[in-house]
Formats: structure tokens, sequence, C-alpha cells
């Protein structure tokens, strides 16, 4: 049985834990606020808000596409929908998109006004760019947007006085009408409920974020036995040991990406892993999650290439081995990586003094979309200012994300105009991408090369 | 005035199709087919229909009625006969318990189909001579004649890519039958009329057997005008089990299935004097239709009598076909061809300047329509606002000197360039098909002062409803609250006309201005009887009546009350029809438009040349709506299309593979979102502007703004020609970062 809050209502269920909670809202609830619009996390008209507590107790509540979330991943939390904000009075959220006229057919709005709720409670700052962020995954075919970027502008205006950090801001958010009174009870409710599921037996599937597990076989998932990584508080970290970044298993890409080792040491990863994904997706997708696919194209893949990160991979007695993840890709969608096995942590090497880390990525549309090719590059300078050390990574152009080759023939030159132009000419070379959906061979060919002379250029557009 | 649905969206209450709960419903699926062009040799679905939850599969055979949902053309059978004409066709019908239960079985269909040879290039299927209809042609003036006597001549060819409606709420229905062999069916649908004799057509029933509701849309823009498939198909199957089904399509069922905007290809020739005026200008149309002609022959010939853009030209060799290929039937998308139609005369003549050595907003402002001029179709201009929004552009945005920054920058700059463009709108306006331009509606008082309208137009977000209840509510002189409009319902409103073309709110505006007049009159002469003074003197105000001016002590509702107890009739149904339109397809010559709505728009661009990237930094719009109705809804409308129309001008894409199947799905069919829109994005309502002709003088405004979209592929086309010296004709739309990249990078570029 699973035993969560949906709203208001303290829900136990024997739905099969792989039933996504699109269905579980729609069809077993009857709530039909959550819309469905491409059951692929690439719409946010499904938008909802999951609340997990935090270790003080409050709840951490973060955006959602209830499509590609199984319901077993919801244990212990509180989910909300749109039919959980608003009593008898509209939420500002919701004022403010009628006052902008910020809806037109409205199949698009419950979603909308589910990831800004989900900004006012856990955003670190309620900024009208970070707004903008958090609805990066809601797509609006109608409005044009400028409606709603209104509303987003009057939100942040009227929370300007809201400073707390999200786990102490919930009764400002209260008295702001921004979430109903009951939310205030919700941290003991969710501790009177029953505890976790027993574990999974070993041959269940594991899931870390499932934002590519269920656009990819929802179906085998609905009848398989499932392990959640989520439930892993023990894998749930992001720490540094002076030489490296040490991520745990279970960490999502927007925990990741704005945590403060991560600030402090690679700020760049802040705005580089903002194009990972929408808010709704990079909310629930891991890190590790995104190395393991093995997608060619993968973005965090292939920043860590570049960033010379190990992989620890827990086997399931508890012996633990580490693969740089150079070595981890043996071939399309395959890894080093055996049944029963998962990857507990990634380790990040801190940048050498001096070194220059960039990443680089060509999509259709620059935000919420997979690269046509993705690229880092870090070049670790030696003490006069040659390269002592130069890393180029590639998505998009070989059947697994690579590390280019033929990058030490460059160890002691200067990193200057006329080495960009010699990386870029062996890295473009010694690619073979096919033609696809993302582009013809020789566009991802010839759009290696100038990636590479973009790492060298500096100059960020 | 707002769109007051939108409280309900906020809340998630509105319904939709899928959110009506039907106990003991079905579920349908369509089986179609996986090959572009084939003779079915064998289908068999026993074995499906044998699966676990299934209760029904069915094909052609089993089509009660008339096997037919073509739309212009009988030439689409619902399902399959004996052959099939494109990937996605449907073939069969399963229906089950769940939705899931019915996929599961659509697996267990085999079908047996021998391929035939496929065309997938319009060109191919012009010169083969595969077309809808026949090829069209007019000519105005003496085009040879003015060519000889032109300084400069722009010539080439041009491609516009098709484009996905990405409606949110997929192609859906759900259909109840009821007592006597009649069904309702609710339905996200634009068409009331066209798909309501549909149903009964291929149910074999008569149209008062068959009511269909639509209370709103998901979205529409014009994929819900024509293709009645998803509509019928679970009519049939409710029709034939006696049990509520519905069908609502998946995200990549959708794209890869439905229509689309139409791909056309263009040859173009252009001719200007000396001083840069259009002397002639000769376009060939080849518009990409597909397998059935559906509605392709209305909208190419929206593009036929659009082809002269917002400019004069008085010389005119406009001809064309409507190609058939063996993709899926592409159908309506808001612009409806027109911005086909300006795209090609846009691209010509920005291609004329730089054979001539100007800036194209030159050449462009010199040859706006004015007052007087004569459109290649007959019609004289007369207010003709072109001009007006131009300057009103100019005078909001600057546009001199933003060219000269732009140019500064570019001289400045050699990795990053600028780009911009102006675009003129001239969208005529009304259904070029004349018998389409007819509305109905029924308004019906009840005793306690409520006000219940019912129309033909479908509520898609666009927010006609909210239109015409502010015309109701001020034609009866009562507060908004007073009026409801009900769903949209043939058993109100029979053989209602498409919600499309721009024209939900004037023609069922007008129809309940009418209805909501004469219902007034009668109030108002019940009400001189009983105060005993004539009606010149009875006002009805604020939901008060008045006599000579001041408060007769009766509310609207005791009105309301009162008049129904002395046996006044309280309901009133008014017809409307556009005056003095026509057209002679003979000729080519009419009036085929009610008016024409203007607009002006920059739209600046910023190119990174390294990486083949680049951001719509602004885009100042000047859009001509007339008296508007309600300034709000406007302004979203505008802003809304001018986004989709960037979409469609930039990023939105669509691949076949080789074998004619749709390789593009949700994860790769990218549209705007809210980072891609410019930061700077001013929309201005034309201020001062009146029209005679439509509600209110208010003009259509659903789909004129999206021409100015094309701004942001020119902008573009500017920036890369600042990059790249080029005089030739311009890159295909969509200029997607690949065509941009390549045309910096590629073989042509180096």
């Amino acid at each position: 049985m699973l035993n969560f809050i949906l709203n208001n209502e303290t829900v136990r269920t024997g739905e099969k834990p792989g039933m996504v909670l699109l269905e579980f809202i729609r069809d077993v609830k009857c709530l039909s606020g959550t819309k469905e619009a491409c059951r692929e996390g690439e719409c946010g008209a499904c938008t909802v808000l999951v609340g997990r507590r935090r270790a003080d107790g409050s709840v951490a509540y973060r955006a959602c596409a209830s499509c590609l979330l199984p319901v077993g991943d919801v244990d212990g939390c509180h989910v909300v929908t749109v039919e959980g904000l608003a009593g008898n009075e509209l939420t500002l959220v919701q004022r403010l998109i009628v006052e902008h006229s910020a809806s037109q057919c409205g199949f698009c709005t419950p979603g909308i006004v589910l990831s800004l709720t989900g900004f006012c409670l856990g955003a670190r700052k309620l900024a009208y760019e970070a707004a903008l962020d958090a609805l990066d995954g809601n797509i609006c075919r109608c409005t044009g947007y400028a409606a709603i970027r209104n509303a987003a502008r009057a939100l942040c205006d009227k929370l300007a006085k809201v400073k707390a950090a999200p786990a102490g801001r919930l009764e400002g958010l209260v008295s702001a009408c921004v979430v109903p009174g009951y939310f205030r009870d919700i941290p003991d409710r969710l501790a009177q409920l029953p505890g976790a599921p027993e574990a999974a037996g070993k041959d269940a599937v594991l899931v870390a974020g499932g934002t590519d597990l269920f656009v990819q076989k929802p179906e085998q998932l609905l009848e398989s036995e499932l392990s959640f990584l989520s439930r892993r508080d023990d894998l749930n970290y992001v720490k540094e040991d002076g030489e490296a970044l040490r991520v745990g298993g279970a960490v999502t890409i927007e925990e990741f990406r704005l945590s403060e080792p991560v600030k402090k040491h690679f700020p760049s990863l802040e705005g580089d892993f903002l194009l990972h994904s929408s808010a709704i997706l990079r909310n629930k997708a891991t890190l590790t999650g995104n190395v393991v696919n093995a997608s060619p194209i993968g973005d965090a893949a292939i920043i860590l290439l570049a960033l010379d990160a190990r992989l620890v991979i827990a086997a399931p007695g508890g012996k633990k081995r580490e693969v740089p993840l150079s070595r981890f890709f043996l071939g399309y969608k395959k890894t080093d990586l055996a049944c029963g096995e998962l990857v507990s942590e990634i380790i990040i090497p801190l940048l050498p003094e001096g070194a220059r880390y960039n990443f680089e990525k060509v999509s259709n549309r620059t935000t919420l979309d997979i690269a046509a090719v993705n690229s880092a590059m870090l070049l670790t300078p030696g003490p006069d200012g040659s390269i002592a050390d130069l890393r180029v990574s590639a998505g998009g152009v070989g059947p697994v994300p690579l590390l280019l080759e033929g990058m030490d023939a460059f160890k002691g030159r200067r990193p200057g105009e006329e080495t960009a132009e010699a990386v870029s000419v062996i890295a473009a070379a010694g690619v073979r991408p096919i033609d696809d959906i993302r582009g013809s061979a020789e566009y991802k060919k010839l759009l290696l090369g100038q990636l590479v002379l973009a790492h060298f250029s500096g100059e960020a557009v | 005035m707002k769109n007051e649905d939108m409280l309900m969206h906020v809340r998630g209450v509105s319904r939709f199709v899928d959110d009506i709960p039907v106990p003991g419903c079905l579920h349908a699926v369509l089986f179609t087919s996986p090959v572009a062009r084939g003779k079915i040799l064998s289908l068999d679905a026993a074995k499906a229909a044998a699966a676990p939850g299934v209760a029904a599969v069915y094909t052609h055979k089993d089509v009660p009625g008339l096997n037919q949902v073509g739309h212009i053309s009988k030439d689409q059978p619902l399902l399959a006969v004996d052959s099939v004409e494109y990937i996605g066709q449907p073939i069969a019908l399963v229906v089950a318990e769940s939705q899931r239960a019915a996929r599961k079985a659509l697996k267990l269909i085999e079908v047996d189909i021998e391929p035939l040879e496929a065309v997938f290039s319009p060109r191919e299927a012009a010169a083969k001579g595969l077309i809808h209809g026949k090829r069209r042609e007019r000519v105005t003036g003496d085009p040879a004649a003015a060519f000889a006597r032109c300084k400069y001549i722009a010539q080439g060819s041009l491609y516009s890519g098709p484009q996905e409606h990405f409606y949110f709420e997929t192609q859906r229905a759900l259909a109840v039958p009821s007592e006597h062999d009649s069904i309702k069916v609710y339905a996200s649908a634009q068409s009331p009329g066209a798909f309501h004799h549909h149903l009964a057509e291929v149910l074999g029933i008569p149209m008062h057997k068959v009511e269909l509701d639509i209370r709103r849309l998901g979205g529409a823009f014009g994929g819900k005008e024509s293709t009645a498939v998803w509509i019928v198909a679970p009519a049939m199957a409710a029709f034939l089990l006696k049990r509520p089904v519905k069908l609502f399509l998946s995200r990549n069922e959708d794209i890869s299935t439905t229509g689309k905007r139409h791909a056309y290809e263009y040859d173009y020739r252009l001719g200007l004097d000396a001083d840069g005026k259009i002397l002639a200008y000769e376009i060939e149309l080849y518009q990409h239709a597909g397998a059935c002609a559906d509605i392709s022959p209305a909208v190419f010939g929206r593009s036929f009598l659009h082809v002269n853009g917002s400019y004069n030209i008085p010389n005119l060799r406009v001809g064309g076909v409507i190609c058939k290929t063996n993709i899926p039937p592409n159908n309506a998308f808001r612009g409806f061809g027109v911005p086909q139609g300006t795209f090609s005369i846009e691209a010509a003549l920005t291609h004329a300047a730089a054979l001539m050595g100007v800036l194209p907003e030159e050449l462009k402002r010199r040859n706006l329509l004015r007052d007087g001029d004569t459109l290649p179709y007959g019609v004289k201009m007369e207010q003709v606002n072109a001009v007006r929004c131009w300057d009103a552009l100019d005078k909001q945005a600057g546009i001199g000197a933003r060219r000269r920054a732009v140019a500064e920058y570019n001289r400045t700059h050699t990795s990053t360039k600028k780009g911009m463009a102006v675009q003129p709108v001239c969208f005529g306006i009304s259904f070029a098909q004349t018998a389409l331009n007819q509305a109905s509606s029924l308004v019906n008082l009840y005793v306690d002062g409520s006000v219940s309208v019912s129309t033909g137009a479908v509520e898609m977000g666009q927010g006609v409803n909210a239109k015409i209840r502010i015309v109701a509510a001020r034609t009866l002189g009562v507060p908004l609250e007073r009026v409801r409009v009900d769903t949209t319902n043939t058993s109100r409103i029979p053989n209602a006309s498409p919600t499309s073309a721009s024209t939900g709110a004037d023609l069922n505006g007008m129809a309940t201005k009418y209805a909501c007049e004469r219902l007034r009159g009668r109030l108002v002469g019940f009400a001189a009887e009983r105060f005993k003074t004539d009606s010149a003197s009875v006002e009805i105000r604020d939901g008060e009546v008045l006599v000579s001016g001041k408060p007769a002590g009766l509310s609207w509702d005791q009105l309301a009350k009162a008049a129904q107890w002395a046996r006044v009739d309280l309901s009133e149904h008014a017809f409307y029809a556009t005056p003095s339109l026509h057209y002679d397809v003979e000729t080519e010559m009419g009036r085929p438009f009610a008016y024409y709505s203007y607009g002006a728009s920059l739209t600046e661009v910023l190119l990174d040349c390294v990486r083949g990237t680049y951001t719509i930094e602004s885009a100042d719009v000047i859009q001509d709506v007339g008296e508007s109705l309600s300034p709000e809804i406007d302004l979203g409308q505008v802003q809304g299309a001018v986004v989709q129309a960037m979409g469609w001008a930039t990023m939105e894409q669509l691949r076949y593979g080789s074998d004619g199947r749709m390789l593009t799905g949700a994860s790769a069919y990218k549209i705007p979102d809210i980072k891609f829109v410019p930061k700077h994005f001013e929309v201005t309502l034309l201020k001062d502007s009146s029209n005679p002709y439509a509600i209110c003088n208010s003009k259509a405004v659903g789909e004129p703004p999206f021409i100015h979209g094309i701004g942001a592929y020119m902008a573009l086309a500017d920036a890369l020609r600042a990059y790249r010296k080029d005089d030739g004709p311009l890159p295909p739309l969509p200029l997607t970062p690949e065509r941009v990249f390549m045309y910096l990078h590629g073989k042509e570029g180096k």
C-alpha cells in the first residue's frame, strides 16, 4: 500500500507503484484539473507539486511533471494539484494570472499556476528571473507569454517582502494567499503517515528521476517492481572534500545546480545545467540518471567527461568500485554497469589552479531541448601559461558521449587562436555523426568545430 | 473586459471533452496505415477482437452509412477500403474497456499491404499531374509588357515549411448514444455544422438525430476545422455498441497523423522601376496538400488572393496548383494560406532590395497600398490603414534610428550580427467562400432576468464568447453577469459555419446584436405600454428601466417576469449574412472580403555567427483592430499570433523519412517557450481606427497579426546578409539554427 497526502486528503492506495501520478489523479481520483497534453514532460500541462519532508520537518515543495512521475515515488509526500489550491478565494498566483489575462484556452493554465506556486514555495529568491526559470517547462501555445511574464513580474513584486528561506517561508505565503491554510498542518500529517513500504526485491527496476525511463517504457514499468532512489536519503548530498566534489546518486539536477559547493567551485554549472531540461524535469531528474541512461547527447555526461569525473559503483552487497567516466560508456546505450549495480556517487575533481572550463550546447530551442551537438572543455595551463592538459568532450557526434582523442598533442602549446583552430579541425575530423532529427551529419561535424572555437574564444553570447 | 473563462481555467474547473465523467465509457483507438501508398491485400482483426477487454474492432464494412469524411471533395474514406494513401490513414477502429487495452489490441491486427510508388515532393506531384482540382491562374494588367519596362528584376525560388498546430488538447470526442437511434457527441471541433453533417452521413441517420455539443477547445488554430475522422470514429462505435465511447489522440499520434499548415514552394519574378516602384510580379504557387483535398483548395484560394501582401501591384500573374502527395492531408492553420502568400512577396521584395542596394523597408514603404489602389481581383481600396500603421510603428519604434543602430553594431562586430525587418500586414476578412459568411444567434431571456445566448461560434481561447457576451449585455442594457453564453450546440444553432477565418465575433456577434435588438424592442414596447408612454421614451440601462431618462422603478429582472406573464415572447433568434460579398472563380474577380485588417511591426534579432544561434531581441507591433470590443483579449490575440508565427518562421520544423513517415515527435518538435519570446515585446492597438463593416466597429484579430512573425524570418535573413553579402533569393523558411549555421558555415557559405 502507498500512503501520501493528495491536496487535503490522506490517500491510502493499492495501485501499482508504476502507475504515473497523472493517471492516478485523473482516472482514479477523478480530479480533472491536471491536464494531459504530451505525456513526455515536454509541455508542463500536468505539473503538480510534490512536497517532501526535509530533515528539519518542514516540507520542500517541487513542481514536477506528473506524467513521468510514478505514484510509488510520492509515498510519504504531499501532492498538490490545482484542486488543492483555491478555496472560495483565488490564490495570489491565480488572481494575477486573471488580472493579466495570462490564460486563453486554459489547457496549460493549471500547470502554470502550479509552477508559479512551486516557485513561491521553493525558489531561493523570489526574483523575476528565477520565476522565468521556474516556468521554462510550461509551454503555452496561445498567449505568446507576454501576459504570463507580466503576471510573474507582478507576483515577485507582491512577494518582495517575503525574505525568508524556503524552509521558513510557509507562514508568509499562507498570509499572502499563495497557498491555503491547511498547508500548515501538512508537516505533522506527513510525519504521521505509515512508514515507507518495504524495500523492493533485488530484481526491482531502479528508478532515479524516472524522467527518461517513463518516456521510454511506461507500460513495462507499470507491470514492474520498482525501487526508488529518491528514498535513499543517504545518497542525497553534494559535498566537497578538498580534492573533489562528491555528489550522491540521488541528487537531482536542480539540487546539484543550485548547491553551495557547485556555486563555490563550478559557478558556471548553475547556468549550464539550466539548459539541461526544464524546471519540472530538473526537479526530478538526477545527475547520475542522466549519466547512466548513456544518451550520446546527455548534457551531464558531456560536462562530467571534460571535468574528468569518476563514478562510484555499488554492487548489491555494498561492495564499491570506482570507474573513470571516460571508461564507463561501452557502446550505444551500453555501460559498464552490471545488473543490480548502482552509481552511488559521482566524484568531480576540483578545478586545478587557472583551469578554464566551458560548456557549449546548440539545440533547436535554447531551453528544454536536446542538443544537436554539445561539448565541454577543460583546459589546464602549466606555470608558463601553455597547455598542461586539455580535455574536450562532444555529444551528438557518435554512439556514446565522447571524450575526444588526440588532445595530448596540444600539451605545451599556447592556448591561442592557432591552437583553437587546430583543436577544432582535429575534433571535427575525429567524429562520425549521423543524419537524424537533430540535424544532418555535416551540420553536426561543422558545428562541433565551431563549438571548439567557442571554447577557446571565451566569448559568451 | 476580460475573458471570464479564466476564472475557471486558473482553478482547473473549466471542462474539456476528456473532463466529462461518463460511467461505463469505452475507448476507441485507430489502427492506421504503416505504408504511404499501397493496396490492402488482407486485413485480419480476429486476434484483436478476441483480446482482453476489447468490445469490437470495426473496418469499413461496419460503417452504417457513408464511409466518407472528405471536407470539400468526397475523397477521404473514414476507414480505408482497399488502398491507403498515407502513413497514418485509418484502417480499423478498436474499441475496448480502456485505452490501454485498445492499444494492446492494436498490435494484434494483421494487415498485408502491397506498397506502391509514393510521391512526397509537391513539385514532383505537379509534374506528374497529381493535383487536387485544377490549376488556377489570374492575369491582371500586362505583366509581360511591364517586365520589359523594369529596371530591376528579382527572380528565384522559395520554400516555406509546414507547421504543427500543437493545440494543447489533442483531437478528441466523446459520443453518448440515446433513445431512438439518436446520439449526442461532445467534441473538440471548430465546425459544428460541417461535422454535424459528417456524423449523420457516416451513421446513416438524419441530422436531427445527431446533437453535437461543444463547450470549449483547448486550442485549435484551424486544426479542428475540417478533418472529422476523430469525431466521427468514436460516434460510429458508440452508435453500433450502444455505449458511450471516447477517442483521444496521444500527442505523437496527433503530430504524426493530423494535418499541418501547408508547406509551399514558390517561383517568383518581381520587376521594379528605377525608383523602386513595383511594376510587375509573377508568382507560381505549389501547395503541398497531401493525400486528400480536405480544406486545401480553400487555403490555396486565400494564398492566391494575398500574393500582393500589403502592396500595390499593377501587373500580376498568379498561378498555382494544389499538389497531391502521400502525406496526411494538410488543413487549416491560423492565417489560412495568407502567411504563405504574403511570405513570397516579402521575400521577393527583400531580394529586390539587395539587388538594388537599398533597404528593404524603403522599398516596402514606397509600395504600400493606399486609398484608390485596385487589388488584383478588382476591389478598389478605401480606408486603407497600411501607411497609418507604418507611421504609428515609426513613431513607436523609430525605424530609421533602429536601422542606423543595427548598421553601426554590424560595423563594429564580427562574430555577432544584428538584423531587423519591418513587416506590414494587410489581411482580408470574411470567408473567401462567400456562402460561409452567415451566422445565427438564439437569445433566451428567463423569468429571473438571466439571459442565455447560443451562437455557432466555438470558444477556443480566443475569447469569442466573452465578446458575444459584451455585445449582448451592451445591446440589451443589462450588466454583464446577467448574460451567459451557452455551449455551441447543433440542436440550438443548426448549420453553423466554422469558427475560423477570424470571423467568429464578426458574424456571431452581429447575429447576437440583431437578436438582442429585437428582444429589447419587444420589452421596451411592453414597458412603454405599461408606463403609458411611447417606446422612444423608454430605455433599458444597467439592468434598469428608464422612462424619459429617469428610473421607472422597474428592474430588468422584474421586467422579464412581468413580460412573460403578459405573454410576451422572451426568446429571439436572428440571422446575419455579411452583405455585398461575391467572387467568381471563373474570372477570379470579385469582392471576397468585407474589409481588411492592417498592421506593421519591427522585429530585431541578434545572430551568433560562431554557433549559428540567434535571439529575437525585440518586437514592436502595431495592429489595427478597429474599435476593440475588448483590448485585453485583442492584445492577447496579437501577442499569441506573433509568437506562434515566430515559431513557424524560426524553430518549428517537421522531418519526414524517405518513406513518408513523420520522424518528428513531441520531444523534437519545439515551439516557442517563455524564454524564446523577445525581451522587448510591445504591442499597440492602432488608435482612432473604426470599421463600419463589423460588429461595434471592431476588426477581426485572430489571424492578421500572425503575419508579423514573417518579420522574425526577415530580420534573421537581414542579419545573415550582414555576415555574408548575398543578393540571391532568400533561404528556406523556417530559419532553424541548423539552416542558419549551414548558411554561415556550410559549403555555400565558404
